[in-house]
């Protein structure tokens, strides 16, 4: 028997594509951050198999369109990306050069979390002088908990569309996730009251959606621009905006530089608070839960 | 007074009118339409102290590679792309469709096509956009033999093998009047045939090994003193030295802390081309062979340092003989980039040869920017 699976696996492996793989295996998923990794995996729990793209240590917006992830990009029946022109420098080219029709844009294997939930911080006007901004607005929305709860059931949706087979399932895992993600925001709610109306000092508009939430004040942001790394000029300004509008912490993501937070934090005393950015960014934060919840218990040592 | 009160009626609404313009018009940007193309726009312009051999860079201040770009889906099934490229040269403006090309978004079985005119995919550095490159121009080998970056009108088909690791293999077929030694009698006069693998061995490192074959069709040999004169600056885009048969190795290995390549990476590239059967005349002995290799390092999000070592032994085809010539070259360069989208870089390309007007040293500052959407560039 053991014998036979494997002659089995080899034919497959040589027929590659002809044979419509779905009616054996698991739903290949390519996540393109960890983030979006961990939630099709809550979703989707054994019927699926999930890869990142990314690793919680590379900032989304610079990859390079390797060769590797072409691979993983022709293999996958479903693609699941933040969109908003987060991934503009690469997913276009993977999408290109992987040769599958099942992921390309606006097809059935094609989802972006941007696509689910209304964006923040969309820019008035277009002009690059503003610094590298997204047009469809801030696409960091993986720190709302609300706007997560309206991509899973999106994506709940497109998973029963395309394995129907495994539909039940599907509904399933999405109304556990519903009710344990609920009862989390209730409790992570109640242990940041007493955050709100902190102030920090950031860098990049990485986190405008927990800070929106938590009702926590941004004063101030290491770039420039968006997109342009901190200049001593910029640092010295911000020194000074420091003396009055008193920030509590400077934040930044566990994949930045963090020379400028450093040079900031010791001029100015400000604490700095290094926080994982997604999935995988600390030891603790193992999936979209534990990441919530270590950031929260990192954020509760601002005094 | 009653006339003045409606003046200043009209006024007010005017005021209001263009108000409600200023106001919307922002938005009706914002919401363009999504079937709208992406442009964009690349300028490209330098300054170089001296003449080089084999380059298309004059002395002086100069136009480069100044391209206009149109991408979007046709439909589900189909891409295309438009690049217009405008350069200067010695006083004459001249416009190059570079790319026109349609092209298959997954056929199925990891099969793609293309067709028009386009880039071809052999050797590394060719089908890579110029102003992506780490150098101010293209390693000399690349010049003399591929005209810096042969595109041609042609019809390209790629499957990507189903192994786990990477595995591309390609074939294209082209007109073939755009590397030296012309169209022959048949219709198609250029073949390529090109397979390249690559994987990561960690996070932090991914490696790609390409090799290909160009199969020119040569029509019979005419003397070759009128390509002669091009020499030391040519601004023909096309390549200057024929061969029947082109070989090319390349390999790149790129670095970066955790496969972060926001804050650091080191990229290292190599290619080695060898070409024989150079025309009627040539014999076993003779033939053109090149290659070149380079380290760049970025070290900052803004900074990048690089070097760059290359050669090309030549035959210059003389009637019925051949006449040796060599020229090395090694460039050094230094780039900042105060956003993403622009580049101001400053290389100073030191040559070496036998047999070329212009082998020179030379001082070199390019700017390299972008208009647009933001393109995504190849590994």
């Amino acid at each position: 028997m053991p014998m036979n699976f494997r002659k089995c696996q080899i034919i497959l492996f040589l027929l590659g594509c002809l044979i419509p793989s779905a009616a054996f295996a698991k739903l290949d998923i390519l996540a393109c951050e960890p983030e979006w990794q961990s939630l099709a995996e809550l979703l989707g729990g054994d019927k699926v198999d999930v890869k990142s793209a990314t690793t919680a240590f590379q900032d989304p917006h610079h990859i390079e369109a390797r060769p590797s992830l072409i691979v993983k990009t022709r293999n996958s029946d479903l693609i699941f990306c933040t969109g908003a022109e987060l991934e503009i420098g690469w997913l276009p080219l993977l999408l290109t050069k992987s040769s599958n029709y099942r992921i390309q844009k606006n097809q059935l294997g094609y989802f972006l979390a941007s696509d689910q939930v209304e964006l923040i911080e969309k820019p008035a006007t277009l002009d690059r002088s503003q610094g590298d901004v997204h047009i469809a607005g801030n696409p960091h929305v993986h720190w709302d908990p609300y706007r997560v709860l309206k991509i899973a059931a999106a994506f709940s949706k497109r998973l029963r569309k395309i394995d129907a087979a495994n539909s039940e399932y599907y509904q399933q895992r999405n109304s556990e996730f519903v009710s344990r993600w609920g009862s989390s925001i209730k409790k992570w709610e109640s242990l940041a009251a007493p955050l709100r109306g902190k102030k920090v000092i950031v860098y990049h508009k990485n986190w405008s959606y927990l800070l929106n939430w938590l009702e926590i004040e941004v004063t101030g942001d290491l770039e420039p621009k968006p997109g342009i790394p901190p200049t001593s000029a910029h640092l010295a300004s911000l020194l000074s905006h420091t003396k009055y509008k008193k920030p509590d912490v400077i934040l930044i993501a566990n994949y930045q530089d963090n020379k400028g937070a450093q040079w900031l934090g010791e001029k100015s005393g400000v604490p700095i608070l290094e926080l994982p950015f997604t999935v995988g960014g600390s030891e603790a934060a193992d999936s979209l839960f534990t990441l919530y919840e270590d950031a929260l218990s990192k954020l509760k040592q601002i005094r | 007074m009653i006339i003045r009160t409606q003046y200043q009626a009209k006024m007010r609404f005017f005021c209001l009118l263009s108000y409600l313009i200023l106001t919307f018009t922002p938005v009706l940007e914002v919401s363009a339409n999504p079937a709208n193309p992406d442009v964009s726009l690349v300028l490209d312009g330098f300054y170089k102290s001296e003449a080089t051999a084999l380059s298309e860079r004059g002395r002086s201040f100069g136009l480069g590679h100044t391209e206009l770009s149109l991408q979007s889906a046709i439909d589900d099934r189909l891409m295309g792309r438009f690049t217009t490229v405008f350069e200067s040269h010695e006083g004459e403006t001249e416009i190059e469709i570079e790319e026109a090309f349609i092209n298959t978004t997954g056929l199925g079985m990891g099969l793609d096509m293309r067709f028009g005119r386009f880039l071809s995919q052999a050797g590394y550095l060719n089908s890579h956009h110029t102003h992506s490159d780490a150098f101010s121009e293209r390693p000399v080998v690349y010049r003399a033999l591929l005209g810096a970056h042969y595109f041609d009108d042609g019809v390209r088909l790629n499957v990507l093998i189903p192994t786990p690791f990477f595995w591309q293999i390609g074939v294209e077929t082209f007109k073939g009047n755009r590397l030296a030694g012309g169209v022959g009698d048949e219709p198609v006069g250029v073949y390529t045939f090109h397979t390249k693998i690559g994987g990561d061995i960690s996070t932090s490192n991914s490696w790609q090994f390409g090799t290909s074959y160009i199969r020119h069709k040569l029509k019979v040999m005419e003397d070759n003193h009128e390509e002669e004169t091009h020499e030391g600056h040519s601004h023909s885009h096309n390549a200057v030295y024929s061969a029947e048969n082109l070989y090319i190795l390349d390999a790149v290995w790129k670095w970066a802390p955790l496969g972060n390549v926001r804050n650091q990476q080191l990229i290292l590239s190599a290619e080695y081309i060898y070409a024989d059967d150079l025309n009627e005349y040539a014999s076993d002995d003779d033939n053109h062979e090149g290659w070149y290799a380079s380290i760049v390092y970025r070290f900052h999000p803004q900074w990048a340092l690089g070097i760059r070592q290359g050669e090309a032994k030549l035959k210059q085809a003389h009637g019925d003989h051949f006449h040796d010539q060599n020229l090395e070259e090694t460039d050094l360069m230094i780039s900042w980039s105060h956003s993403h989208f622009s580049t101001i870089r400053l290389q100073y390309s030191r040559q070496q040869g036998a047999g070329f007007e212009n082998v020179n040293n030379a001082v070199s500052l390019q700017y390299v920017m972008a208009i647009g959407a933001h393109g995504a560039h190849e590994f």
